[in-house]
């Protein structure tokens, strides 16, 4: 329920409140802070990330005690959430979109084992084609999940439902999952004036104690089977224990409402209702649009219009009677969606509320549905004007015209279509024929010439001119660089993240040659199913004979988190092609969160610096190391650095790919924005990286190490804090007081370097 | 009584930052409306343009203001304000920033022209022209722009009391910055003293910049299905040279020894080079110079260069594009370069 907060409700607010000026995400963190959750297990997706931010920055401040774990994933976080609820501990989690697809398989668990969770879905289109910004399309997969749905219209709402949401979820009739929806940047990032309790002791006295009259698994006085499989004449009374469970979540929903009302002020009825008593034609939104029509509701009601405004703050279990109940005398209604169950003739409210309307006696109200704001397409009053004057008409009538339909689409003028700029550039122009690889028989090694870079200019690069990112940005310099090494034709994919972000942003390539998108916990598999078509249809006869295209995907280090596993297991299939990944240290398109590649002490926007929390908190990952244990016939690692190693080692990698298998590298570059480093310093930065032995230079080619530079040998070696000083983001690791940390990444460079060394020497290691 | 000197039919006064990402106008916004809000008593909203955007691309940073007892239920962008800020000169190439301005608008320009100068780029007839050197300022105090553009904006706006925007600077930089707190007050108090600004008479009937809201190039009939697009690499049209934030590298090619660092490291490859031959007739690749549409400014060749043929100047207005040196693509046929 949207509040404005005048300064006498202020002083009438029956608890302590005070007032403040804060986003959706804000007020969802502060509601966490304020229950103090035992665990959150996370993992960043735009636009939810900032929770997990301000929940961090709190924690190092020492402001809140919850246990922050960063996944590897989102399937990770939800079973990190669930072996926590397991546990009987109390359990936060937050994420969007694809985020929310990829842990969905998690959530029937949750609720159908009954341990209770809150989960803030802030929603977001879900891909394909990828867009960050707000929908419902996320939201409608929860519908199934068997978890109760609270939606939050304001970042007020956001606050008051998530204190509600848990106690709903431990209530003795309910024992279910709980998910608080709002809206992706409409409520998420949009600064409002607010109020919260003071104490957090009103919070806690609020929901009350842990329930602790359940199972859980830490119990050794009783200990318990969780999850037993079951057959079907099991499962359904598994099922309709649930289903009772979840009906009755309403009821609870209310009570719970009524109490928090008389503590806050703040009333949440099931379905919120406009001037809906005598109103002849509605509009039924969720969250934040049905605000936007409320301004028009005023304004029609001053031209005599009998319009109101219908928007829910419960959808599951869906509040059937309170959604009759409004629409009693009304002879029409526009049902807008952000989000489409295609093939239905209307998403999944418009399906409900028809089936809800079926039961009642007489003349029906006539429904229209509307699909419209998909992707975060802005919705204006002159939008919802439409809807209400569509509703009137269909009122009139009373026969809906056009009963299901999308809104905000037009044809476009052919004038405009996007037609090529350049010539399609294939074969011949990325065959310097400089670059010569030969593979020697009789020693079984490669021999690889490679021209002095001059000669190379005449080459064209693969990416083009006009990408959208940050100045100073490492990741194109090292790809080129990579490209530079390879001749003829490829077929790039990249998994999501910055690279890919600002190199293929609609209606804008960057890319010559073909590219692919895929989500990034499966890159490396999509690209196995690409290379392995090619083949398949090449000895089929169905391609040309003189076609060969080396493919490449290319990955962040927060692709090689989530997509570690299809990595691994794209390695061990060993196909013919090539994984680069450009290692920035932090999940920088998201906002720089960290990674598993961030080094320990390093401050990223999940891992912040104050009196409770210096940084992040263990190693960095190492991911050569990791692959090379596949036994692939070739990873190595390169920098923009050193010009000349890179283009070998990408030579090396075309004739590995070509003829053997997989190829793994990882490229070291600056993020200057998240490293808060000068732009202009970016080379130095990663030269001072690989002199100080922080990232080797090196390659395992068929099992045997070889370190390709070596900065002892060439006395050029450098204590780390000769590259750290660059950096912002380590600034304060060189100060006394946090020496033993700085220390401790000293040993653990260390640690690596001289087993790095040991297996350049011995090829046996 | 309102403080208030104007609003909407809704009634909100609202204001739009226009900028490019890295200078602040966000954070600029944010403090700007948690003075209103937190310090006077206002209600109000506050957000930015959304998007997978980074540094150096343009955004927009929106503030409602009304009285305490309007609600605010309006989600969408600003797009007939009161008060526009421009933070980044170059963003005239492409985008129309004072689209929607209302006919008594003020409008605050980080520039370093006269006002004249400005006044004629923007069409401006009626209201309040504003303009300050911020990043000058910025330069001196080695802060932001963002600081000075308040300052700036507190001159003109008159009805918001400049301590208690003081103290919305010292509490934001404070907790994580506190070694900044002081510069960022000094850069604050010198917007607020040197913006110089004028109004002019806003005749009967004049009328506010009119605004349109663009339909997207493509629509159902003309977008490829699936979202592929064929028109491959089609971001060379685009011009980026409103990424710069006042610096750029110039380019002497008689001090040039073709060493390919410059290009090694550039991450928007903007280094132009062709096939000549050398003294002893045999065919080299020489640099060119600079295609300026794509240069960000972020100097990683100037750094790197090992003699002194790439060197940092100061942008000036026209040196880009007269210094430009155009890549040369291999264009469809008629494509308009």
């Amino acid at each position: 329920m949207n509040h404005v907060i005048t300064e006498k409700e202020k002083l009438q607010a029956p608890a302590g409140q005070q007032v403040s000026f804060e986003s959706g995400n804000e007020m969802a963190a502060k509601a966490a802070a304020q229950i103090n959750y035992h665990i959150m297990g996370y993992f960043p997706i735009t636009p939810s990330t900032e929770i997990a931010q301000y929940l961090d920055q709190m924690k190092a401040r020492g402001e809140h005690d919850i246990k922050l774990i960063p996944a590897d994933g989102e399937h990770g976080s939800a079973g990190i959430c669930y072996g926590a609820a397991v546990s009987g501990a109390r359990v936060f989690n937050a994420t969007s979109a694809n985020g929310f697809l990829f842990m969905l398989e998690e959530l029937p668990v949750q609720s159908g084992t009954r341990f209770p969770m809150v989960l803030n879905l802030v929603t977001r289109a879900v891909s394909g084609p990828l867009d960050i910004r707000g929908d419902h399309s996320d939201l409608y997969f929860a519908l199934n999940t068997g978890w109760v749905i609270l939606t939050a219209s304001t970042p007020q709402a956001v606050y008051d439902l998530n204190i509600m949401a848990l106690k709903v979820a431990e209530h003795h009739d309910v024992r279910l999952p709980v998910i608080v929806a709002f809206d992706g940047f409409f409520t998420s990032h949009q600064k409002r004036k607010v109020l919260s309790f003071k104490n957090r002791e009103v919070v806690s006295e609020f929901i009350g104690e842990r329930p602790t009259d359940f199972p859980n698994a830490v119990d050794k006085e009783n200990p318990v089977t969780i999850g037993a499989h079951m057959n079907g004449d099991d499962l359904i009374h598994n099922n309709y224990q649930q289903s009772e469970a979840i009906y009755r979540a309403e009821k609870v929903f209310e009570e719970i409402q009524e109490a928090y009302e008389k503590l806050s002020g703040r009333a949440y009825p099931t379905i919120e209702t406009y001037e809906m008593e005598d109103a002849e034609a509605a509009v039924f939104l969720i969250n934040s649009a049905a605000e936007t029509a409320k301004d028009v509701v005023d304004r029609y009601r001053k031209q005599g219009k009998k319009v109101g405004v219908i928007s829910p703050n419960m959808i599951r279990p869906f509040p059937k009677e309170a959604v009759k109940q409004a629409l009693k005398h009304v002879k029409a209604v526009l049902v807008g969606e952000r989000a489409d169950s295609y093939g239905a003739k209307g998403a999944n409210m418009t399906l409900e509320i028809k089936a809800a309307l079926q039961e009642m006696p007489g003349q029906q109200p006539v429904v229209l549905s509307r699909v419209y704001g998909v992707g975060g397409k802005d919705f204006y009053e002159q939008d919802a004007e439409v809807f209400f004057n569509e509703a009137l008409e269909a009122a009139e009538t009373p026969v809906a015209a056009k009963p299901f339909d999308y809104y905000g689409v037009h044809a476009g003028d052919s004038k405009k279509r996007l037609l090529p700029i350049i010539e399609p550039q294939h074969s011949g122009s990325y065959d310097s024929g400089l670059i010569k690889v030969t593979h020697d028989e009789v020693t079984g090694k490669l021999k690889v010439k490679v021209p002095p870079l001059r000669q190379l200019m005449n080459k064209p690069k693969r990416i083009a001119s006009g990408h959208g990112a940050c100045p100073g940005c490492g990741i194109f310099p090292g790809l080129e660089l990579f490209f530079k090494g390879i001749e003829g034709d490829v077929v790039v994919l990249f998994q999501t993240g910055c690279g890919y972000v600002v190199s293929a942003a609609y209606p804008h390539s960057s890319h010559k040659q073909t590219f692919i998108h895929n989500l990034f916990q499966n890159g490396a598999a999509t690209l196995s199913g690409t290379v392995e078509a090619f083949y398949e249809m090449k000895r089929r006869g169905e391609v040309e004979v003189g076609d060969d295209f080396t493919f490449v995907m290319v990955t962040g280090d927060g692709g090689m988190d989530i997509g570690m596993g299809s990595a691994i297991g794209t390695s061990l299939r060993n196909h013919g092609m090539i994984i680069v990944e450009y290692d920035n240290e932090g999940y920088m398109n998201t906002g720089s969160q960290m990674s598993y590649s961030t080094p320990i002490g390093h401050m990223t926007s999940t891992s912040n610096i104050g009196k409770a929390q210096k940084g992040k908190a263990f190693h960095h990952k190492d991911t050569p190391q990791i692959m090379a244990a596949t036994n692939i016939p070739y990873v190595f690692t390169g920098t923009e650095a050193y010009p000349q190693d890179l283009i070998k080692k990408a030579a090396k990698a075309q004739w590995y790919a070509k003829h053997e298998g997989l190829v793994y590298g990882k490229l070291l570059i600056t993020c200057p924005l998240n490293w808060k480093s000068e732009e202009r310093y970016g080379q130095t930065i990663i030269k001072a990286a690989v002199d100080s032995c922080f990232f080797p230079l090196y390659e395992v080619e068929k099992g045997k190490t070889a370190i390709t530079y070596n900065p002892e040998a060439k006395n050029k070696r450098e204590p780390v804090s000769e590259w750290l000083k660059y950096l912002g983001k380590t600034k304060h690791l060189l100060k006394p007081e946090n020496e033993a940390i700085y220390l401790e990444f000293e040993e653990e460079v260390e640690k690596r370097w001289n087993r790095l060394k040991a297996k350049h020497e011995c090829e046996y290691l | 009584m309102s403080i208030l000197p104007t609003t909407n039919e809704l009634g909100f006064f609202e204001i739009r930052l226009e900028s490019i990402g890295g200078l602040g106008a966000n954070l600029a916004g944010k403090m700007l409306a948690e003075a209103g809000v937190l310090g006077h008593g206002l209600n109000g909203s506050n957000f930015s343009s959304y998007g997978s955007e980074k540094k150096g691309t343009p955004v927009k940073a929106f503030i409602r203001f009304c009285e305490p007892e309007v609600e605010i239920r309006a989600h969408s962008p600003i797009e007939e304000p009161h008060v526009i800020g421009v933070f980044h000169e170059a963003l005239y190439k492409t985008v129309d920033v004072v689209n929607g301005l209302q006919a008594d608008g003020i409008v605050l320009v980080n520039s370093e022209r006269d006002m004249e100068a400005v006044r004629e780029e923007l069409e401006l007839d009626h209201g309040t022209l504003a303009v300050v050197d911020a990043m000058s300022i910025a330069v001196e105090e080695n802060t932001r722009i963002n600081t000075a553009m308040l300052g700036a904006l507190y001159r003109v706006l008159r009805f918001l009391d400049v301590d208690k925007m003081r103290d919305v600077i010292r509490e934001t930089f404070g907790k994580k910055y506190p070694h900044i707190v002081d510069a960022n007050i000094r850069t604050f108090n010198r917007g607020y003293e040197e913006v110089s600004f004028k109004s002019y008479e806003v005749p009967e009937g004049a009328e506010q910049k009119p605004f349109e809201r663009q339909p997207s190039r493509l629509g159902y009939e003309t977008q490829e299905i699936g979202g592929i697009i064929s028109a491959q690499a089609n971001s060379i049209a685009k011009d980026l040279s409103g990424s710069r934030q006042g610096f750029l590298p110039a380019f002497e090619q008689e001090k040039c020894i073709n060493c390919t660092h410059c290009d090694t490291v550039c991450p928007d490859f903007c280094f132009v080079w062709e096939e000549r031959e050398d003294k002893r007739g045999r065919k080299q690749m020489v640099l060119q110079g600079i295609d300026y549409q794509y240069c960000k400014g972020c100097l990683k060749c100037v750094e790197v260069c090992p003699t002194s043929a790439l060197t940092e100047i100061r942008e000036t207005i026209g040196y880009s594009d007269e210094h430009r040196v155009k890549q040369t693509f291999p264009y469809v046929e008629g494509v308009v370069k």
